[in-house]
């Protein structure tokens, strides 16, 4: 190319780019609606996936009911309860388990500095925390193998129920008093996101060591049993497997879906996920639709634009502009106002999701706004938006401009 | 300088067909000031585009400057429109949005000139048109004869040996008209070979030779 044609071309495009404007500004349009769009689509989904990991991760929760089918000539209605000894029992002949622990929970007054409130206290082991995602606040702890061992009496609390019983000061070393026992606080739980909960979200709760809860409340069967499977596929197995073991040792038909109640985080996860992730593919066809709406539009334009300027064409072919300076023009002018439009929409709305995830979200809120105020601005979808909008973008401006050259100068001069 | 043997120009409008030039055969010598002239629909325009370049013709031969112009490519013939032909068109065509020196120096872009020279003729051209002090207004800024005057301007911009002039007075007024033809001569009186068409029989006359075009045939 001569090297004084894109400076030509420059000082021709600037004279000019008011008639372009309309097209900068529906690329800038098109860009900011579709990466706003994909964004909160992944922001969603991603909000869902850390909400749901609030309760835990590949979780399968066991309680005891009560059968609704008779058994070997025992009669329906028996109450079923789990027991201590269930735990080695399941863990022993169910080797696909990687963690299985008990818990229990009863609601008791816990008064601390004064305050008196009302709570779920908790009775569980040390691997609770990584099962139910229960990560400390820095400076203190969960619940150790040790508290469980010695049954030391030490408590975790959730951060609503340490901001009932301390106020904003610092509860990590002072003491709680439950059933007029002092247990000592030895960790807060951080702040989470929790959508999925039994007996109230993790905020409010109280835990003990299973050995200290026992002190507090002499039932000899257990609230729960929490399983964590090695891998997540194998769910459904250990559930049946669990259902047809307990079933032997307490006599109640495996098939009866009320002698014990199953609640497998893991099915509810993938639907849940399935939901989300179909909101975000109808989301991404709503974008691919905008995409291609904008691409027939900008196309439009473009001839348009091509179709105004076959006088000025008719007039550069001929006092002897060659047909590829025509065509260099054109196709330059499209990559700039790509560029431009693309811009401009990429930076507004990289701009626009971090302003919108600086609003604050309250961790006691499961409302829609945890869903819809964290966006997340994903390059892998800011590059594939871009490459697909750019080849777009060129296919429209490559007909118009190889058109443009192509024309007969006598025609084009004709033209008005 | 420019010699054509058995010109026809055939255009093909679905089954019809119009012939606008039926065998046109003229020469004009190198320095000569030719006009050619005849009654609308004569295809006076269509040869002037046929000798401009603008236009192939359907049969015949061309020659310019020596060289044969049929079977050219595109761009070849942008090439010869650019330096041997120098246009001069009756409503001027200038690009609206281009100051008149970016009009003028258009040309020279086109040929690759570099930024000095662009520059010296751009003012020796508007100096010589005597609108030196309207280089940096666009054409809507200009009356008639001052856009005409730069049209011309840009026709001379890579030194032409041959300027094409089609009704350069039509949309003139007699004062603009005039001076324009003053031009015109100079150009002719310097060396350059002029072909013009007109309907005008006293603008005409300021030719050398007179070529008379009837139903797409020359008549004398």
């Amino acid at each position: 190319m001569n090297a004084t044609l894109p400076r030509f071309f420059w000082s021709e495009y600037r004279k000019r780019r008011k008639k372009s404007s309309l097209i900068t500004f529906a690329l800038f349009w098109g860009t900011l609606s579709i990466l706003l769009l994909m964004a909160f689509g992944q922001g969603m989904t991603t909000q869902f996936r850390i909400s749901f990991s609030g309760l835990g991760e590949t979780l399968l929760m066991i309680t005891g009911g009560q059968t609704s089918l008779g058994y070997q000539g025992l009669p329906k209605g028996r109450q079923i309860r789990l027991y201590p000894e269930d735990i080695d029992y399941l863990r022993e002949r169910i080797p696909e388990i990687l963690r299985i622990l008990p818990e229990s929970d009863t609601n008791l007054q816990v008064s601390a500095e004064g305050k008196e409130i009302n709570r779920n206290v908790h009775g569980t082991t040390e691997e609770f925390a990584a099962l139910r995602t229960q990560i400390p606040q820095p400076g203190g702890r969960f619940l150790d193998a040790d508290d469980v061992v010695r049954g030391r009496k030490v408590a975790f609390l959730g951060w609503k129920a340490a901001t009932d019983l301390f106020g904003a000061g610092p509860p990590v070393g002072k003491t709680i008093v439950i059933n007029r026992i002092p247990f000592t606080v030895v960790g807060v739980l951080q702040q989470k996101l929790q959508d999925s909960m039994y007996n109230g979200p993790d905020a409010d709760q109280v835990y003990l060591p299973t050995t200290s809860f026992a002190t507090l409340d002499n039932r000899r069967y257990i609230g729960r049993i929490h399983i964590q499977p090695r891998e997540a596929s194998q769910s459904l197995m250990i559930e049946d497997r669990v259902r047809a073991l307990l079933g032997r040792k307490y006599r109640f038909d495996p098939a009866d879906r009320y002698a014990l109640g199953v609640w497998n985080t893991i099915e509810d996860a993938k639907e849940g996920l399935a939901i989300f992730k179909g909101i975000e593919i109808f989301l991404g066809i709503i974008g691919a639709l905008t995409l291609l709406i904008g691409a027939v539009g900008v196309t439009n334009l473009m001839y348009a634009v091509g179709k105004e300027r076959t006088k000025e064409i008719g007039i550069k072919l001929a006092i002897g502009a060659r047909r590829r300076v025509i065509l260099q023009q054109f196709v330059l002018e499209t990559a700039f106002i790509f560029a431009k439009g693309t811009f401009w929409g990429v930076v507004t709305a990289f701009n626009l999701v971090n302003l919108i995830r600086l609003i604050p979200v309250g961790f006691d809120s499961n409302g829609i706004e945890a869903y819809l105020l964290r966006p997340i601005f994903s390059a892998q979808i800011f590059v594939a938006y871009t490459a697909i909008l750019g080849v777009l973008v060129f296919l429209s401006g490559i007909f118009p401009a190889l058109r443009a050259s192509r024309s007969n100068p006598i025609e084009s001069l004709r033209y008005e | 300088m420019i010699e054509l043997q058995g010109i026809r120009k055939v255009y093909r409008m679905g089954s019809q067909s119009l012939e606008a030039l039926r065998g046109v055969s003229m020469r004009v010598e190198r320095g000569e000031f030719i006009s050619i002239m005849g009654p609308s629909g004569s295809g006076k325009s269509t040869l002037m585009n046929v000798i401009g370049c603008l236009d192939t013709p359907t049969s015949g031969e061309y020659v310019l400057d020596g060289d044969r112009v049929a079977g050219l490519s595109f761009d070849k013939l942008a090439a010869v429109r650019n330096r041997k032909l120098g246009f001069v068109f009756q409503n001027f065509n200038l690009l609206p949005y281009a100051t008149a020196w970016e009009n003028v120096e258009l040309p020279m872009l086109f040929d690759g000139k570099t930024a000095r020279k662009r520059r010296d003729r751009v003012i020796e051209l508007l100096n010589a048109v005597g609108l030196y002090e309207w280089h940096g207004h666009r054409p809507s800024e200009l009356s008639g004869g001052q856009q005409q005057r730069i049209a011309l301007a840009r026709a001379l911009a890579n030194d032409p040996p041959i300027l094409l002039a089609d009704e350069p007075t039509g949309n003139l007024d007699s004062k603009s008209g005039e001076e324009i033809m003053d031009i015109l001569l100079r150009l002719w009186k310097e060396g350059r070979t002029i072909v013009m068409v007109t309907h005008n029989d006293h603008i005409a006359a300021r030719s050398q030779r007179i070529v008379r075009l009837f139903d797409g045939i020359v008549v004398s």
